[in-house]
């Protein structure tokens, strides 16, 4: 039962208060450049959520049961990389099969998961844990990704009929935007802590 | 002898990645106008991205497609190598539906 407590806490931990983006600033590239329509913010946070999924599952047993065991721990940042490459190739095939649309609007920030370093700081962040704690860190961290980029793409959608000055449309009210997200998310710090739930 | 064990590592999970990676594209094989493949090669392939695609095969999909008109978008190809070519492939060979691609230079 504590486990389980554990793990949801950690889960949500990760999800909302240490936010991937807005506290820990990884995959701001595909967040400002896809996070400027519903359906491919919506599109882009699934295929993280399901690459960091994938990657963090390949990438715990292949280190901590080939690596370490061969002692060659210094390999882990290529390794992973040659996963994640892999795995988005796959999410690419499989998008292209399953929705031209989708596939076209995503564009180049499709390959470019691959680079994310939301997908590869999930990874080597979870060398340090162990299996069930390393899941429920890939889990919260890509769910909180859906979360932000899905609510960043609404308010950005809202302020595309806004009457803005013309030197803050686009990019940087969407800029301001997240700054002042990041904000309201700093306000939940504190709430869950992990100290006392043997988590840190 | 650390760096050979290194190299057969990285050797063993790059082929079985990429046996994963051919897998998976026979499954989610698309159809495509087969024309596109035939203009992505004839096109200098250094996926600069000049032309505002994300790679030659972009440019390619949008020349079939009609989207661009002149194939002089491309920034890195030559009129001899790759201009003159593909104009006279896409106007003598048909697509699917029987029309022909008209560009120029």
């Amino acid at each position: 039962m504590e486990y389980v407590i554990s793990f949801i806490l950690a889960i949500i931990s990760y999800m909302v208060i240490d936010n991937v983006i807005l506290a820990r600033y990884f995959g701001i590239c595909s967040f400002i450049g896809v996070g400027n329509k519903i359906k491919s913010s919506i599109g882009m946070g699934l295929a993280v959520f399901f690459v960091t999924m994938m990657a963090a599952l390949v990438c715990w047993p292949l280190y901590n049961f080939i690596l370490v065991p061969a002692g060659m721990e210094y390999m882990e940042t290529i390794v992973f990389i040659l996963v994640i490459a892999s795995l988005v190739q796959m999410v690419g095939f499989f998008i292209k099969k399953k929705s031209m649309s989708l596939y076209k609007t995503l564009g180049i920030y499709l390959p470019l998961i691959t680079t994310n370093c939301a997908v590869l700081g999930v990874a080597e962040s979870n060398m340090a844990f162990d299996f069930g704690r390393s899941m429920a860190n890939a889990l919260g961290t890509s769910l909180g990704f859906v979360l932000v980029i899905f609510i960043f793409a609404c308010i950005r959608v809202k302020l595309e009929g806004s009457n803005l000055p013309k030197a803050f449309k686009g990019v940087p009210i969407a800029l301001i935007v997240a700054g002042l997200m990041a904000i309201v998310f700093m306000g939940l710090g504190g709430m869950i802590n992990l100290g006392t739930w043997g988590l840190i | 002898m650390d760096i050979l064990w290194a190299v057969l590592l990285m050797l063993v999970l790059a082929i079985g990645l990429a046996c994963l990676i051919v897998l998976f594209s026979v499954i989610f094989h698309v159809e495509e106008d087969p024309r596109i493949d035939c203009v992505a090669k004839m096109l200098p392939g250094v996926n600069c991205g000049a032309c505002g695609y994300a790679g030659c095969h972009d440019l390619a999909d949008a020349l079939v497609a009609k989207q661009v008109k002149k194939v002089t978008a491309c920034k890195a190809g030559r009129k001899d190598k790759n201009f003159d070519p593909i104009i006279e492939y896409l106007k003598s060979t048909p697509g699917p539906d029987g029309s022909t691609v008209e560009v120029t230079m």
